[in-house]
């Protein structure tokens, strides 16, 4: 929290893993950095135990190489298979209890508010499609009736991915998982129009094909949760074991998919749209 | 015995992309050599997974990545 606590004390350099004083030397602390960086500076997070190519391991990444301040951020996550590189990252991480990770952001968010009020600090939940929309769905919901101004990022992957392969509410219907012999029964829950009836002010749908593209939906996500209101982002992450893509096919699968039913989507009120606008202003200003 | 990717760093050298560096899933595995201009693979960190080798192969049609057997300690 804060860059001074980043930062190692003069003479214990030595002492330190190589792998911070790395992040330290060559990591994003501090900087402004740019997505398509990525791969000439050490990364926010380390290795960690997800499977071989997954998609959301991708996407995790992409969205820590995208954190607008990463020193002054909180990530919050519940079971799932997201928490486990999640929670590998030089970023605080608070594990919730499944379902309950949207009234745990909405605490923090406000008691962080009371102790730094002179500070920008953000809250980002980043949760699986089962810990958001079917356990956690009462807790997601009203965090977004009481207008919390935090970002809520659902890792949709369509399974419940570490137990077995049971249908989740997101899984599509007629899918026919290792749990779900039947197939699934229901339709797939629309979560991105849920969350704009329930008062988020940025909403947006996405594969992850497109790395600047999920930066910037990330960063603009984050930016008005600062001011506005809740945000909502519905990435899909394919699940290449429960669903059985091949690893070098799972790019492909999401390109696939992007074309089917997960073609880039964004929603923002006038007033979000606004102050986006205004700074994009700002930017040109500064080149010009 | 595993595989992991290996760069061909001649063929790389012809490109000046970074499209496989942006897709790895894994972090700091697929890095990018500033002054060299190639990527490279750290193979202790690489799971195998051969997406760099699609972007490369299958949608850039470049061949500069493929697969290789290391075994431990390589």
């Amino acid at each position: 929290m804060g860059l001074e606590y980043v930062r190692i004390s003069p003479g214990f350099e030595k002492y330190m893993p190589k792998d911070y004083v790395d992040l330290v030397q060559f990591g994003p602390f501090g900087k402004q950095i740019d997505v398509q960086q990525l791969g000439q500076f050490k990364e926010l997070v380390e290795e960690h135990p997800m499977c071989a190519g997954c998609f959301m391991a991708y996407f995790v990444r992409i969205f820590y190489a995208s954190l607008p301040n990463p020193e002054d951020t909180i990530v919050i996550g519940t079971a799932g298979c997201a928490r486990l590189a999640l929670s590998q990252a030089a970023v605080p991480f608070i594990y919730g209890n499944y379902g309950d990770t949207n009234a745990v952001a909405s605490g923090l968010k406000r008691a962080l508010s009371i102790r730094f009020p002179d500070k920008v600090k953000d809250v980002v939940v980043i949760a699986g499609d089962g810990g958001l929309i079917d356990i956690g769905f009462g807790m997601t919901m009203h965090s977004w009736f009481r207008r919390e101004k935090f970002t809520t990022i659902m890792v949709d992957n369509e399974v419940y991915g570490n137990t077995g392969g049971q249908e989740s509410g997101m899984s599509p219907k007629g899918v026919q998982l290792k749990m779900a012999p039947k197939g699934k029964q229901f339709d797939k829950i629309n979560a991105v129009e849920l969350a704009k009836t329930a008062g988020c002010v940025y909403v947006a749908k996405l594969a992850p094909t497109n790395p600047k593209r999920i930066a910037k939906t990330v960063k603009r996500a984050i930016l008005a949760a600062r001011h506005f209101g809740p945000t909502f982002i519905h990435a899909y992450t394919s699940c290449n074991i429960e669903y059985s893509i091949p690893t070098e096919k799972v790019l492909e699968d999401a390109r696939k998919r992007e074309k089917q039913d997960f073609g880039f989507y964004e929603w923002m009120t006038d007033e979000v749209k606004e102050f986006f606008e205004e700074i994009e202003r700002q930017k040109e200003e500064v080149k010009a | 015995m595993y595989y992991v990717a290996d760069v061909k760093e001649k063929e790389c050298a012809k490109y000046n992309c970074k499209q496989c560096v942006l897709f790895c899933p894994e972090p700091n595995t697929l890095m990018y050599h500033d002054s060299k201009h190639v990527a490279w693979v750290n193979y202790g960190r690489c799971k195998g997974c051969a997406i760099c080798v699609y972007v490369c192969s299958d949608l850039l049609k470049r061949n500069c990545i493929e697969m290789v057997m290391v075994t431990a300690g390589d």
